[in-house]
């Protein structure tokens, strides 16, 4: 039975944990679980478990396993489909035994869903890409499962309600901005009124404001009832509420306990604490001295940089919108009149909300996109003559995908990419080796790039860049997706390349790592670039 | 998705509210019988049946361009072929080598793409002109017509995010220093770095979304409700079998009356 | 509360309903073609509703159409989310193809990349499928359903006996599938169309048939210049693209597993995988579910 609204009531004891008494409304005790194709067990000895009602964070550096046993707690992996699982899985009382053999029972996704919410690492792909309004997608689940139509229609309201979506429930979800289709992955997860809601790293890519509303909607469902549980690399603030955390490492449960008792050092390292409004804590290293005086010329030099996206047709065989006579003639200017200088061995962070252009900016930098008016420059000449992969010599850029660059079956080979047509193949060869030992991926020379976890992806495609020792090196969101580990990683192979004379221009949201890691802060604002 | 492949809601409120089943039916059973029927008047009526109603609907500016590119290199290529080579038209017009210009050719390229104009236009027309979100609904019942539906919705979203997705995996590789110049082993060299990284990342996300639409019951049995109302009435499924019978009686008498001729 | 069981009940085995429609779908495609070659009408000026135009469109549509019927339903949902993916690959490749003068399609890239992952019938409905979404944009491409149904077979075909395993083999099983598919299609386009869509393959069939030969004989000489190629093409393509997955993109296909459709080391991570089940299967046994 589905209800519309609220969800069920449950004991709202945020420090309760397994010896309170109440029955666990999801639990698992997992012996071991390994992938059809893996060498190692993906997870060894964990057992969680989580009363209703309960705030619980699984705290673990990338690749620890925390996505997976998200996954098979939320029956998106369905054991014995994707690989083989010995231990137990109790959910609302049912208890499923499984010992990796063929006798094993096959769950129902469709039942495990309705008692367990679960919104991924990359909330696109829960959309279901055929309906055609925010309402719809949202009903898809209650559709399914055979509900009335005005059943449907109060489900869809409250729950829109609930995300502050109210507004866009007859868009279409292609639409959506980021922020906004997270919360529409949310609320796919939550329609049913499942006593439980996995979410995995909710927080990345998302600026202050989005981390506001996600922690207030959290709030709000655990007072409803709902068993919360996150998964995160992070210690964000909202996690120090919770009642539980679990440590996560290498595949096992290496601590479990309320907050306070984490506090001495039982966290690895690779878990950063994150706090948005100050500089890092005295544990991280100091910030940069600031350049006194500028060395030499400027490396890279935007002058009256103004940009708008053009408003063409929609190219392609149909146009698929009519009315379109009517909308923008007037282009709105995303980069209005930008002027900045970089010196050789200058760390510059460009900070300011999502959304704000950031990222459009850093695409200029290297002749992705032209400027409507202004010029840029890299080593005094102007770059719009040339391709963007010939200026890739001098200016390299990191992605916040990496996914979209990796194409090799070797790590190796990756990094090499390209370099034997600069450098030369003996030159290519120290170059790629000493690349990959700054970001610590020596080891993982020969390992698939897609096999790595979502951080070594991100220093991987570090080092590719590295490699080439452009003279300018442009970073998009750092900070996203990397751990720890990766993040002082980073840190040092980009002050060791500002040291060597590049420059640096670092692009974040994230205001104490800006200020802990770069020379001078600027921030976009309305277009225009002020310091910060 | 868009909510309409052509008119958006203020045109789709002037029309009148039929299922799109039943527009379905009777584009089928339209093609059908005129391919059936094989015969000149038909096929021009019925290309003027559709011009009429594209023009009427507000859809011509898409209809007609995309049956253009359809029809003119296939005409061109039917012309070329028929017009110049036919051994077997004995009235030649005129003669180049061995290319000649026989009047029965002409006549059989002229058949041929009124024919193929008709068919093809009244189906553009109807896939121009439903409402794709409607189609879906009307569709999405049990079984196989809810996997189509699925198939061709999804298809149809895909479209423009892959081409997003491409662009932006182009950008990576540029950044990395790809240039694509005119050579051939360059382009294809060019292909491998773009096309390798996008179906990677199509296929991986396709096994999250799987296990997303899993969880949301895509393969639960039983019957399925629909949020989106989708008008029918008892007159409508009436026509569309009066229509399916129809297209099925214009076969069976073509094959008799072709079985009987020869 | 009672609530709904959270298990399914084990393996169902595909009714037998399901292995009908394919036999018939199959069959229909064959008589088809059978009738068609055995009854060539030699003149073609009878025009497009002469009888065979007629038996070959509804033979072959209905042939296609009972595939999707058979096997749609019983796909799994990551394979199901993958057609999609391999339409557009098929509309977008094949679209861009056709309009610039080199005589391939290279319009079943799709159809063989899921043909390789999930075994011939997912591969015969993704190309009947692939003909039916296309025809909303290019209705000139439905009577060739049937056609990339049996490249999506072949392919699935080519995939499970090994063909896949060494990277030289792939192009040949493309190849003879080229040669099969064409020769199936040649029919369709004769009499349907009573030509080919493209401009580059129109030339060739013009010069066959200056030299005077009826119509089905040049388009299927075309098509045995044209479709072998391409098809070779395709599966080279293919080859790199599933060789490139990494193994856990590669897990969700059990075809890939259960018929050992690469080379490497999927066979001793299987062994492994049965020593690591071995292990527990001895512990005491347990029940396999218990309700708490």
């Amino acid at each position: 039975m589905v209800t519309g609204g609220p969800l069920k009531p449950g004991s709202n004891s945020n420090a309760s944990n397994a010896s309170d008494g109440a029955a666990p409304v999801l639990a698992a005790g997992i012996r071991n679980f390994t992938f059809h194709e893996g060498r190692a067990p993906a997870l060894r000895d964990v057992a969680v478990s989580f009363p209703p009602g309960s705030f619980t964070a699984i705290l673990g550096a990338s690749g620890s396993g925390k996505s997976t046993l998200g996954r098979l707690l939320a029956g998106w992996l369905p054991p014995g489909g994707h690989g083989t699982l010995a231990g137990f899985l109790e959910l609302s009382g049912t208890r499923l035994e499984f010992d990796g053999g063929p006798g094993d029972p096959r769950t129902n996704p469709a039942e495990w869903g309705r008692q367990v919410g679960f919104v991924p690492q990359d909330p696109a792909t829960v959309l279901s890409t055929v309906r055609a309004t925010v309402a719809e997608e949202l009903a898809f689940g209650l559709e399914n499962a055979g509900v009335e139509r005005g059943d449907m229609m109060a489900a869809v309201d409250g729950t829109a309600r609930l995300l502050g979506l109210h507004h866009k429930l007859g868009q279409d979800p292609a639409q959506l901005s980021g922020g906004q289709l997270r919360r529409l992955a949310i609320g796919c997860a939550i329609i049913a009124g499942p006593p439980v809601l996995v979410m995995d790293e909710p927080f990345a890519s998302l600026d202050a404001a989005g981390i506001e509303e996600l922690a207030a909607l959290v709030r709000d469902l655990l007072k409803r009832g709902t068993a919360v549980v996150i998964l995160s690399q992070t210690v964000d603030p909202l996690l120090r509420e919770a009642g539980t955390w679990a440590v996560l490492s290498e595949g096992t449960v290496t601590a479990s306990g309320p907050p306070a008792a984490m506090q001495s050092g039982v966290l690895p390292p690779a878990v950063r604490r994150v706090d948005r409004h100050e500089p890092a804590t005295s544990a991280e290293p100091l910030p940069p001295q600031p350049i006194k005086q500028p060395v030499g010329s400027p490396v890279l030099e935007l002058r009256g940089v103004s940009f708008a996206y053009p408003e063409g047709p929609v190219r392609g065989r149909r146009k698929r919108r009519s009315g379109r006579a009517g909308e923008l003639s007037r282009r709105s200017l995303v980069l209005q009149d930008v002027d900045l200088a970089i010196h050789p061995g200058e760390i510059v962070a460009v900070t300011g909300p999502n959304g704000a252009g950031k990222s459009t900016l850093l695409r200029h930098l290297n002749g992705l996109l032209r400027p409507v008016s202004g010029s840029v420059a890299v080593h005094g000449a102007d770059i719009a003559g040339a391709p963007a992969g010939r200026t890739a010599a001098s200016v390299g850029l990191l992605f916040q995908q990496p996914r979209d660059q990796l194409f090799e079956r070797t790590v190796l080979r990756e990094v090499r990419f390209g370099l034997d047509r600069l450098v030369g193949p003996a030159l290519a060869e120290n170059r790629a080796a000493a690349a990959l030992q700054a970001v610590g991926l020596a080891a993982a020379a020969e390992e698939h790039p897609a096999e790595l976890s979502s951080s070594a992806q991100r220093l991987l495609a570090l080092a590719t860049v590295l490699a080439r020792r452009p003279a300018v090196l442009a970073l998009d969101e750092p900070t996203v997706a990397l751990d720890g580990d990766g993040l002082a990683l980073l840190d040092a192979a980009v002050r060791s390349a500002a040291a060597e004379g590049a420059a640096v221009v670092l692009v974040t949201h994230d205001l104490g790592y800006a200020r802990s890691a770069a020379h001078r802060i600027v921030s976009l604002d309305g277009g225009r670039l002020v310091p910060a | 998705m868009t909510a309409s492949p052509a008119g958006s809601a203020p045109a789709q409120a002037t029309r009148p509210r039929l299922s799109p089943l039943t527009w379905l039916a009777a584009a089928g059973s339209t093609a059908v019988i005129t391919t059936a029927a094989a015969s000149w008047p038909l096929s021009a009526a019925v290309v003027a049946a559709c011009l009429g109603l594209s023009l009427a609907g507000g859809t011509a500016r898409r209809v007609l361009p995309a049956s253009a590119a359809v029809l003119v290199p296939l005409g061109l290529s039917l012309l070329v072929l028929h017009g110049l080579f036919f051994p077997e038209g004995r009235t030649v017009l005129a003669a180049w080598g061995p290319a000649r210009i026989t009047a029965e050719g002409l006549d059989f390229t002229g058949q041929r793409i009124l024919l193929l104009a008709a068919v093809v236009m009244v189906l553009l027309l109807f896939s121009f002109t439903v409402s794709l979100p409607d189609l879906v609904a009307a569709l999405s019942a049990r079984g196989v017509q809810g996997r189509f539906a699925f198939v061709l919705a999804s298809t149809l979203t895909l479209l423009p995010a892959i081409a997003e997705r491409a662009r932006r995996i182009r950008e990576a590789q540029e950044a990395r220093g790809l240039v694509v110049s005119r050579g051939l082993l360059s382009r294809a060299a060019a292909f491998r770095l773009q096309a390798v990284p996008l179906v990677l990342s199509l296929i991986e996300d396709a096994g999250t979304r799987a296990a997303a639409l899993e969880a949301r019951g895509l393969s639960s049995p039983g019957p399925r409700t629909s949020y989106r109302e989708v008008p029918d009435s008892g007159v409508q499924r009436t026509a569309r079998v009066v229509l399916v019978l129809a297209a099925l009686a214009a076969v069976v008498l073509r094959l008799v009356q072709a079985g009987a001729g020869c | 509360m009672s609530s709904p069981s959270l298990t399914l009940p084990s393996q169902e085995q595909h009714p037998a309903r399901r292995r009908l429609l394919e036999v018939l779908g199959a069959l229909a495609i064959a008589a088809t073609y059978i009738y068609l070659v055995l009854n060539q009408p030699a003149d073609i000026t009878g025009g497009p509703g002469s009888a065979s135009a007629l038996i070959a469109l509804t033979g072959f549509l209905a042939g296609a159409v009972l595939l999707i019927v058979a096997v749609l339903p019983t796909l799994p949902a990551s394979t199901l989310v993958l057609i999609p993916v391999a339409l557009v690959l098929n509309i977008v490749l094949g679209q861009f193809v056709g309009s610039t003068l080199v005589p391939f399609y290279l319009d079943a890239i799709g159809t063989v990349l899921i043909a390789v992952l999930a075994g011939p019938a997912a591969g015969a409905a993704t190309g009947a499928l692939s003909s039916i979404v296309w025809s909303f944009f290019n209705p000139t491409v439905l009577p060739f359903a049937a056609g990339a149904a049996l490249i999506g077979c072949l392919a699935g075909l080519a995939a499970r006996y090994g063909l896949f395993r060494r990277f030289y083999l792939a192009p040949v099983a493309g190849f003879v599938t080229g040669i099969i598919a064409g020769v199936v299609s040649a029919p369709v386009a004769a009499f349907v169309f009573g030509g080919t869509s493209g401009v580059a393959t129109g030339a060739i069939v013009s010069a066959f048939r200056a030299m005077g030969d009826t119509l089905l004989a040049a388009i299927t000489k075309q098509a045995l210049i044209s479709d072998p190629m391409d098809k070779a093409i395709v599966f080279t393509i293919v080859a790199i693209l599933v060789y490139a997955l990494p193994r856990r993109s590669r897990q969700q296909f059990p075809f890939l597993r259960r018929h050992r459709v690469l080379a490497g080391n999927t066979a001793d991570t299987e062994a492994r995988s049965d020593a690591a089940a071995q292990a527990p299967a001895q512990d005491p046994a347990h029940d396999s579910s218990r309700k708490g």
